[in-house]
């Protein structure tokens, strides 16, 4: 006799295509060796780096919302977050990286982004 | 000759079923005061994590849990000698004997939930379309057309994580009633609106069932998969610095097979 353990479902293949997908973006170490050490370590400085960009433009939306940015104000935080963008994308071509790939996984904290 | 760990039983008597596991090894229980350590032995180290060995490993948990309390361990698990694994033991006694009886009588069962994410969010692009909370600037910039985009945006994220919060409090009120415990995977994708896993009392198994099918009729367009009942792998809490991971060479003993468990060794239907 054991438990008669069951997985119900209608819909098997979407089931393993999204847990496929929420497993892919947690890389559980640094992939660094002799002919990818660059990109492993671009991978995790990058990682950091939109991590705090994104905490920033985060704030600038909060403080949008809150109507505490004048119009010149939003000008210039909209140019600073644009460039910002606009020079990780860069980065990120340079290095080969896709955004889902600038993620790490925090153990029972979840995900990093 | 190296031992593969099962897991952890409430008693220190022998199994008297004969239990065969990885190799075909015969599967036996190293006591400890009154608990047990379930091990087989091994010639070579699990280099990977096939079908057939995952459930193999499944197969024996599960068959122990027919007469006693299991920690099942996490699938990999090899103790380089006896005089190590019961170092271990001493080691952590006091913490497999807490866990042995809050787990005790208990199951695991997963919930998974995709929700019509796409629809969820077109209604939602329609809506603040027309709503108020816009940015308004006077002249349209580059640099403020971008600002508009991202404040959009935002709003939008903002209003999506409130609904599948929405959806998933209605559900985990009904789960829960009859769970000892939870785990909450919340978004894990846009579409996965819940990964859970609930821990409830053997003997209120069926209602817990019954609560998922009762959910699962009320939220018509949303795709459920429902698994178990399981070991408990995702319910033994041990303290950070068990130091397991020195003895045992393992990452984490009581890591959780979650990923294989879900569509490996178990009967779809």
């Amino acid at each position: 006799m054991t438990l008669n353990s069951v997985v119900e479902t209608d819909f098997p293949e979407e089931f393993i295509e999204e847990m496929e997908k929420s497993n892919d973006v947690l890389p559980k170490k640094i992939d660094a060796n002799p002919e990818n050490v660059e990109k492993g370590l671009a991978k995790l400085v990058l990682t950091l780096i939109e991590l705090i960009r994104k905490l920033l433009e985060k704030q600038a939306m909060r403080r949008v919302e809150a109507g505490s940015l004048s119009e010149e104000e939003i000008e210039r935080v909209g140019e600073t977050l644009m460039k910002l963008e606009n020079k990780m994308d860069e980065l990120k071509g340079i290095f080969g990286l896709k955004d889902e790939e600038l993620n790490l996984n925090l153990g029972p904290l979840g995900d990093l982004m | 000759m190296k031992l593969y760990l099962y897991g952890i039983i409430d008693s220190s008597d022998q199994i008297t079923e004969s239990i065969y596991g990885l190799e075909s090894a015969g599967v036996y229980s190293i006591p400890f005061c009154d608990i047990g350590a379930v091990v087989s032995e091994i010639s070579q180290p699990i280099r990977d994590a096939t079908e057939g060995a995952v459930s193999e490993h499944e197969a024996v948990v599960e068959k122990l849990m027919v007469n006693f309390t299991v920690l099942p361990v996490r699938f990999r698990t090899i103790i380089d000698s006896r005089d190590g694994l019961l170092s271990m033991m001493q080691a952590h006694y006091k913490d497999f004997k807490d866990n042995l009886g809050r787990l005790h009588n208990k199951l695991e069962f997963g919930i998974k939930v995709i929700w019509p994410s796409d629809k969820i969010k077109g209604r939602m692009i329609n809506t603040y379309k027309k709503s108020s909370e816009k940015l308004s600037v006077s002249n349209d910039s580059s640099n403020k057309r971008f600002m508009r985009d991202k404040f959009e945006k935002y709003k939008l994220d903002e209003e999506f994580e409130k609904k599948a919060n929405k959806f998933i409090n209605v559900m985990d009120i009904f789960f829960s009633k009859f769970a000892a415990e939870k785990k909450l995977g919340k978004l894990k994708s846009e579409n996965l609106l819940l990964d859970a896993v609930y821990l409830v009392e053997k003997d209120n198994q069926d209602n817990f069932k019954e609560a998922f099918e009762h959910i699962k009729s009320a939220h018509k367009g949303f795709k459920f998969l429902f698994s178990g009942p399981w070991p408990v792998y995702n319910f033994v809490i041990l303290p950070k610095k068990s130091g397991l991971l020195i003895n045992s060479g393992q990452e984490d003993l009581f890591d959780k097979v979650i990923q294989h468990r879900d569509f490996v060794g178990a009967n779809k239907t």
